[in-house]
């Protein structure tokens, strides 16, 4: 009998089981339609004639309904930093939208060094928040010819005048930087870098102290110097001799190495052939890496750098646990790298772990054959982009939030907080960024990542920023920073938009086109001196072959179909 | 064999059996109710999700169903040539292909040796011990195996080239040098599994009745001679399945694995397809090429079951049906 009532009892929580998958998989499919909705509700918002009427629904920038949006925003996975979505800076942009715009905002945290994958899977599982941000414009590119992004065209003209601050801060450059030139089509809006700068070589200041050295002006003498950093390992490092790097790259040498590489190419390179090549923004097909990247091969071979370099893939903390002990010798990074992360930065470790005197200090040596060291890539954008995916319901909303984040008085708060808990007053007025504690640590320099229009500090007066520029950075020598804020200036390239037709070949390979360029870099600089030639030569073709040359090819005929047989923008 | 005696049997019922299977339902529908949980999880997410194979003859739109979709060029065949002209698909897949043959013919044998050394063992506690010992790693990620290899193998910080170092050696990339990094794939796979791998065939050999043992006593077999005789014949069968499962799967690879261990280096023997279908098709949005990629992987995959399984059957053995 107990036997009869228990299989009873099984075969029905059996049937409930099975009746609760049927639900379940009859919901799938009307959870797809939503997603396949929302496009064809986006559509009429595409057609400017509906726009007036829909401009009607705020009284005072306020929408009489309270209406929500999720907002990417990055998360850094910093040591003891902040929750990305809930602190105190994501409660004061919450607050304000909610009493400016009747909007309700929720954040949603994004890896930084994973971002591309992680926006993609977001994106495909059509689950992306509803302002996006990314570094990506291909990415950008491939889901909008799938119609998986909003054209923003008509939202930031008809609702010109609800967007003042937007516009203000960003003006049409950047507005329209990536507009479609065939069709007006608008996928996404450039967030602005307040701060141009990009890259810096770093050398250890007390190392050149303790050898007698002056800092390197050229690169003969930034490679006598790391050989001198090399050859007195065992005075400067005493029993971690062993230990020493002299000049440090990651697997990234693209970027690890850039000021090498570009300081190898050719000085009269044409607007043209910049452009043609310069779908790689590592510059792996311009015309002097190959030699840039054989320098860096004899490094390698003479033991000038870390050995395990390619072992650690993208946002391992390995290579920067080394710099903060104290076995690096000099590396090229962002601008302000060995500053970030307050009390946590390279630069205040170093002085912690190694003594008073050691610090990494900026330098300018890696000279062209015209004997000047440019500094590549400086535009006000090219930075981040802005993109609203098609399950974005509330696009004016959103563009509303854009607005919002571009007010100069909400991104001066967000990025100095309040007085005594992230910054102090100095006697000259400028705001010097202090180590702040729990919900009030900014997890980005500047808070970057929640002014996601504005990337570097910028004050409402332009003076008091630069004056506060040196002391943004929290435990760290304001002289060291002044510095690296003049070096990165030094003899600026300045970045031309190139409108031409978008192209086709770039899609899609992105990620497969980077990860082999950085398999090239990797591979010719471990390879023996003797083989180096072989080894980049294969390795290239390879990347021209795997759709490299493609995009070479359709960059120069798109060049062409707009600018003619002119090689220079002017 | 038991596999014959069966056949046989089900012969002679045959003809009877018609009837029969309403009587079987209604004896054991309690059964065949249990069973059909296992049947509807199989049918949701493994057969209806089928459909999707379409992706690879159509070209993908996040926004539109699979029906919409259009047709790729070719008569639908465009991301099958697009894929068999790509020289990245082709290294992957021959790097799949030699990775899971040096996997089998390495991996394969150990956890059988290991099973036997292991049954041969007198002591019961040292046994045990040893035995869940070796099954640990089984449960580590290979996130976890790759910070280990890390810390053991590196040129310069790692334990094993420090030590080497100190012997006066030169240290050994192990993780750098594309034929040396095969060397530590295969190692740290082999590492990894052969502990849980031999439960399958400890319990095998738990099912040999001990009196062929001590038949084999009494006639004065040794040790070696009753392991070669009683114990092998007797997991010949577990042996065989085993290895028809691990033949289907010789185009299929693990995505952590190769994903893990790989590094820049050493990517033109790691590409496996698995992580080629990563690379292109979440990272670079190609679903039509990978979903091509997967099916033709899978194809493959049945193809070389098939001819495992009728290889088993001529070798006198069950196979898997």
């Amino acid at each position: 009998m107990k036997k009869k009532v228990l299989s009873v009892l099984l075969a029905s929580t059996m049937v409930m089981s099975m009746a609760a998958c049927g639900e379940q998989t009859t919901e799938a499919p009307a959870t797809d339609t939503p997603a396949t909705d929302t496009t064809t509700v986006a559509e009429p918002a595409d057609d400017t004639t509906a726009e007036p009427a829909e401009v009607s629904e705020l009284t005072d920038g306020k929408f009489a309904e309270t209406r929500h949006i999720t907002v990417e925003v990055y998360d850094r996975g910093n040591d003891g930093g902040s929750d990305p979505t809930n602190n105190m800076y994501t409660e004061y942009i919450k607050k304000g939208m909610l009493e400016d715009h009747n909007v309700e905002v929720e954040f949603v945290a994004v890896p930084r060094w994973t971002e591309v994958d992680e926006i993609n899977n977001l994106l495909a599982a059509g689950t992306a928040p509803d302002i996006c941000v990314t570094y990506s414009y291909p990415t950008i590119q491939t889901y909008a010819s799938m119609g998986g992004v909003l054209d923003l065209q008509s939202y930031v003209t008809d609702y010109k005048s609800e967007l003042t601050n937007l516009w203000n801060w960003l003006g049409e450059t950047n507005i329209y930087w990536d507009q479609d030139i065939n069709d007006g089509t608008l996928w996404a809006i450039e967030g602005k870098r307040a701060n141009p700068r990009r890259i810096l070589t770093f050398v250890r200041q007390d190392w050149l102290d303790a050898l007698n050295m002056k800092a390197p002006t050229n690169k003969a003498e930034f490679y006598d110097m790391i050989c001198a950093f090399r050859d007195n390992a065992d005075t400067l490092l005493g029993k971690d001799a062993k230990k020493m790097v002299p000049f440090s790259v990651s697997y990234d040498v693209g970027w690890r190495a850039a000021l090498l590489i570009e300081s190898e190419i050719d000085p009269a390179i044409t607007d043209k052939e910049f452009y043609v090549n310069g779908f790689d923004d590592r510059k792996l097909t311009e015309n002097g890496t190959k030699e840039a990247i054989r320098t860096l091969n004899k490094w390698y071979n003479e033991g000038l750098l870390w050995k395990d370099f390619a072992l650690y893939g993208s946002g391992d903390a390995t290579e920067d646990d080394m710099m903060k002990a104290g076995y690096v010798g000099a590396f090229q990074h962002n601008w302000d790298y060995p500053f970030r992360n307050g009390d946590d930065s390279i630069q205040a470790n170093l002085k912690r772990l190694v003594g008073d005197n050691a610090k990494y200090v900026a330098v300018d040596c890696f000279e062209n054959k015209a004997g000047q060291t440019l500094k590549f890539g400086i535009t006000e954008a090219g930075d981040r982009k802005i993109f609203f995916p098609s399950t974005n319901d509330e696009p004016l909303a959103s563009m509303l939030y854009l607005d919002w984040i571009s007010d100069p008085d909400h991104i001066e708060y967000l990025q100095k907080g309040d007085e005594g808990v992230t910054h102090n007053v100095l006697p000259d007025g400028a705001i010097e960024i202090i180590a702040a504690e729990g919900d009030a640590i900014m997890n980005s320099g500047q808070n970057i990542d929640m002014t996601i229009t504005c990337n570097g500090l910028h004050f409402k007066d332009d003076a008091l920023t630069s004056l506060s520029m040196a002391h943004s950075y929290a435990s760290v020598d304001p002289a060291d920073v002044e510095t690296a804020i003049k070096l990165a200036m030094t003899n600026p390239r300045f970045e031309k938009n190139v409108k031409v037709a978008p192209i086709t070949a770039e899609e899609g390979m992105g990620e497969a086109l980077s990860s082999k360029r950085d398999e090239v870099y990797d591979t010719s600089v471990v390879a023996p001196a003797d083989s180096f030639d072989a080894t980049w030569d294969a390795a290239m073709n390879d990347y021209l072959s795997a759709g490299g040359q493609a995009i070479i090819d359709e960059r120069t005929s798109a060049w062409e179909a707009v600018y003619g047989s002119s090689t220079s923008l002017e | 064999m038991s596999a014959g005696e069966k056949a046989s049997k089900s012969k002679v019922k045959a003809p009877k059996q018609k009837t029969n299977w309403k009587i079987y339902i209604k004896r054991y529908w309690q059964l065949y109710a249990l069973l059909l949980l296992p049947m509807v999880y199989l049918l949701i997410f493994k057969y209806i999700p089928m459909k999707y194979i379409l992706i690879a003859f159509k070209k993908y739109s996040i926004v539109k169903k699979v029906g919409e979709m259009p047709w790729a060029n070719n008569h639908g065949m465009q991301y099958f040539i697009q894929a068999f002209s790509n020289n990245d698909f082709k290294n992957a897949l021959r790097n799949t292909v030699v990775l899971n043959v040096l996997d089998l013919l390495i991996g394969f044998p150990i956890p059988i040796i290991f099973a036997l050394i292991l049954n041969e063992l007198p002591f019961k506690k040292f046994k045990k011990t040893v035995q869940t010992i070796a099954y640990m790693p089984h449960f580590l990620s290979w996130v976890i195996i790759y910070g280990l290899a890390i810390q053991l193998f590196t040129p310069t910080n790692g334990l094993i080239n420090m030590f080497i170092q100190r012997l006066g050696g030169e240290s050994v990339p192990f993780l750098n040098d594309p034929v040396k990094w095969v060397g530590t794939y295969i190692f740290l796979g082999v590492w990894q599994s052969f502990g849980w791998n031999s439960i399958v065939y400890l319990a095998a050999i738990a099912g040999i009745s001990p009196e062929l043992y001590e038949a084999a006593s009494v006639d004065g077999a040794n040790r070696f001679e009753k392991m070669w005789h009683i114990t092998l014949p007797g997991i010949r069968g577990t042996i065989v399945t085993l290895l028809v499962m691990a033949l289907g799967n010789i185009l299929g690879s693990n995505f952590d694995r190769p994903f893990a261990l790989q590094n820049n280096l050493v990517m033109k023997y790691a590409e496996v397809i698995s992580t080629f279908v990563y690379k292109h098709g979440i990272k670079g949005l190609q679903f039509s090429l990978t979903t091509a990629v997967g099916l033709f992987q899978s194809v493959v995959g049945v193809f070389f079951l098939l001819f495992a399984n009728w290889l088993a059957r001529r070798l006198g053995e069950r196979g898997i049906w």
